[in-house]
């Protein structure tokens, strides 16, 4: 039994809305094994944003416990997460999330550049990635100049950028129309099968769940349905048949 | 480590916000002008007075009619030192040599201009050696006048600037209907008041006048060799007071008896009074822009609170988000600097160049390297400065808060 990248034990976030709190996730347990494809579904305020923000080592918990990589993160510094994220974690965005002003090489060699990777290096492995989603091409263009699924493929392209053990894609496919979202999903899939990543897609198009080997439901901040179980030996079947 | 890369994001950041990072600069390029260019200027005074101070020579003594308290008075005021006093001067232990000197501006005919000048008198036979020994005095032509005849010499820029047509040895020139010849043209002395001026024999200049013989507006000292000039000037002030007391009810008070010393001293402490003045102001100029600096950078983080997100969402430290904000107002303070230096060197530069032709005004411009680094070091600390609080509430943000931003 692998230690699972992210442990949630009985997790809860509660918001501060002036005098009124309001909990969005209510005590949720899970654990997110190495090498796993699991889709995050829920529809607009089931707490699923909420929940990405926590396994991406964004924010911390208002009660009970995170470990990620075993390692409990409310005991970790500001800086301490920032550097775990930057090298274990990729986040794909919605919205792409690229730096405007920088070139889509700068973008992808950014992560790498707060983790100290020698500019040779930076070069050499951006250029690879972007090779592999298929941007060799679209190396010195600005984010203004690139089309959506162009933008999103620079994006992850960025988020494998350091090689993360688990890449998080949040609504991935939002903004982008069906056939280039299925693009997207495939170039994901691809990063899934040949490098072994981890990878955590929030979604409310089961479309895009169809993807994952499993499919965790989330409604009004707690887990209704898991499906990790089932969902991977009938995964594991399709993929031997293929 | 990745510092250079940080430097190329923060230059980026700034390009992207051109307009705005340019009119933030300019107002540094205004402050570090201001102050670049007084304290040249004020800089260029305190050289020039020096400069004067050292033509003076080290043992020599100015009696002047006034009083310490109001030194001006002495400069422009009517009174006098009476013949009386000049020899109570003269007959002073450790006095060598006593150089009277009246001066006055008059209307100085040559060909058909005329133009007022400053017609200083000196006693020839006494005063042709000690300005040359000790004022370091020299002719570019002609000859030194002779004593009691209607001669006299010029000063460089009354030669050469006063009027259209330049004044040559040889010519005649008319002051109050009375034709002299120029005999002699002097080399600079190093001071616009006294390049400017005509220079008679003192008999005639009283004579033109009207000033009673055997006074003057100002007397020079000449000591003898070993005395010590602060004696010899305190004697001399012992006894121009007694003969001030015997000559009951006399109209003149008190003499002002200055050494080429104290005369710097007295200059040195007006100058950095100036320069306190102006360094305050200039700073104030400094710290204007400094606030422009700080709200650019403020209206940049807001503006900018999810690209902060981003950047911590991929692996920044708060550290790495507060260098690259500080790398930019860094950058604003010292592009600030580096245009406001270069301009006001220029203006330094051509204060220099024309700032002597002004016939009032001796102006001067001295650029120190010692200056240039302070404007270029300065505006760097005030932009990081300023840009700190900016740069720190970016570093504080919540990635999760900054992403949201917006949304």
């Amino acid at each position: 039994m692998p230690e699972p990248i992210i442990k949630l034990e009985n997790v809860w976030k509660i918001y501060q809305l002036g005098k009124i709190e309001v909990p969005a996730l209510k005590g949720v347990s899970l654990d997110i094994n190495p090498g796993s494809f699991v889709s995050i579904m829920g529809t607009s305020g089931s707490g699923k944003s909420t929940f990405l923000n926590l396994i991406g080592v964004l924010d911390v918990p208002t009660k009970g416990k995170i470990f990620l990589k075993g390692k409990d993160i409310s005991k970790l510094s500001e800086d301490e997460l920032a550097q775990l994220r930057g090298r274990t974690i990729g986040f794909i965005f919605q919205e792409f999330n690229l730096l405007p002003n920088l070139t889509t090489v700068e973008n992808v060699t950014l992560p790498m550049i707060f983790q100290g990777v020698s500019e040779v290096e930076r070069e050499k492995k951006a250029k690879e990635i972007l090779t592999m989603v298929g941007l060799e091409n679209r190396i010195y263009h600005q984010p203004a100049e690139l089309s959506g699924g162009e933008r999103q493929r620079v994006a992850i392209a960025r988020a494998f950028a350091n090689d993360p053990e688990l890449v998080i894609a949040d609504e991935p496919t939002g903004n982008l129309d069906s056939s280039t979202g299925n693009k997207i999903m495939e170039i994901l899939t691809d990063f899934h099968k040949k490098e072994g990543k981890t990878i955590v897609v929030v979604t409310h198009d089961p479309q895009i769940a169809n993807y994952s080997r499993e499919v965790i439901n989330i409604k009004d901040g707690e887990i209704v349905a898991n499906h990790q179980i089932g969902k991977e030996v009938l995964w594991k079947n399709q993929n031997i048949s293929k | 480590m990745e510092k250079s890369e940080y430097f190329k994001i923060a230059f980026r950041n700034l390009k992207t916000r051109s307009l705005r990072s340019w009119l933030t600069i300019l107002g540094i390029v205004i402050g570090v002008f201001l102050i670049v260019t007084l304290l040249s200027l004020s800089e260029g005074l305190k050289a020039t007075i020096t400069k004067q101070l050292r033509a003076m020579g080290g043992d020599m003594i100015m009696i002047m009619p006034g009083d310490e308290s109001n030194i001006m008075m002495s400069f422009i005021g009517g009174t006098k030192i009476e013949k009386e006093d000049m020899e109570a001067i003269k007959k002073t232990e450790g006095v060598d040599k006593v150089l009277s000197m009246s001066y006055s501006g008059v209307v100085m005919r040559y060909k058909k201009e005329a133009k007022t000048v400053l017609l200083t008198g000196q006693p020839w036979k006494e005063a042709i050696d000690i300005l040359q020994r000790f004022q370091g005095w020299s002719l570019s032509s002609g000859r030194w006048p002779i004593s009691g005849k209607n001669e006299v010499i010029v000063g460089q820029q009354t030669a050469s600037k006063t009027f259209e047509e330049k004044v040559k040895v040889n010519t005649e020139i008319t002051i109050k209907g009375k034709k002299f010849e120029v005999v002699g043209i002097l080399n600079s002395l190093g001071s616009k008041t006294d390049d400017s001026a005509v220079y008679v024999d003192m008999s005639i200049y009283q004579n033109l006048t009207g000033e009673k013989k055997g006074s003057a507006q100002a007397a020079l000292v000449k000591i003898e060799e070993g005395a010590s000039v602060n004696k010899v000037a305190e004697n001399i002030k012992e006894n121009l007071q007694e003969t001030e007391k015997r000559r009951a009810g006399a109209a003149a008070s008190n003499f002002l008896v200055i050494t080429s010393e104290k005369m710097s001293g007295i200059a040195g402490s007006v100058l950095g009074v100036i320069q306190f003045v102006i360094v305050i102001f200039a700073s104030i100029a400094i710290v204007v822009g400094g606030i422009g600096i700080t709200n650019t950078m403020f209206t940049s983080v807001r503006e900018r609170t999810r690209e902060i997100g981003i950047m911590k969402a991929i692996g920044a430290k708060n550290n790495t988000v507060l260098l690259i904000f500080l790398i930019e107002s860094g950058i604003i303070g010292f592009g600030g600097g580096i245009g406001g230096t270069a301009l006001g060197v220029l203006f330094a530069k051509i204060i220099e160049q024309y700032g002597q032709v002004h016939p009032i005004f001796y102006f001067s411009a001295s650029v120190t390297p010692g200056l240039i680094i302070f404007g270029l070091l300065f505006s760097f600390l005030v932009g990081g400065l300023a840009g700190f609080f900016p740069a720190k509430t970016a570093a504080k943000l919540k990635p999760v808060e900054a992403l949201r931003r917006y949304e």
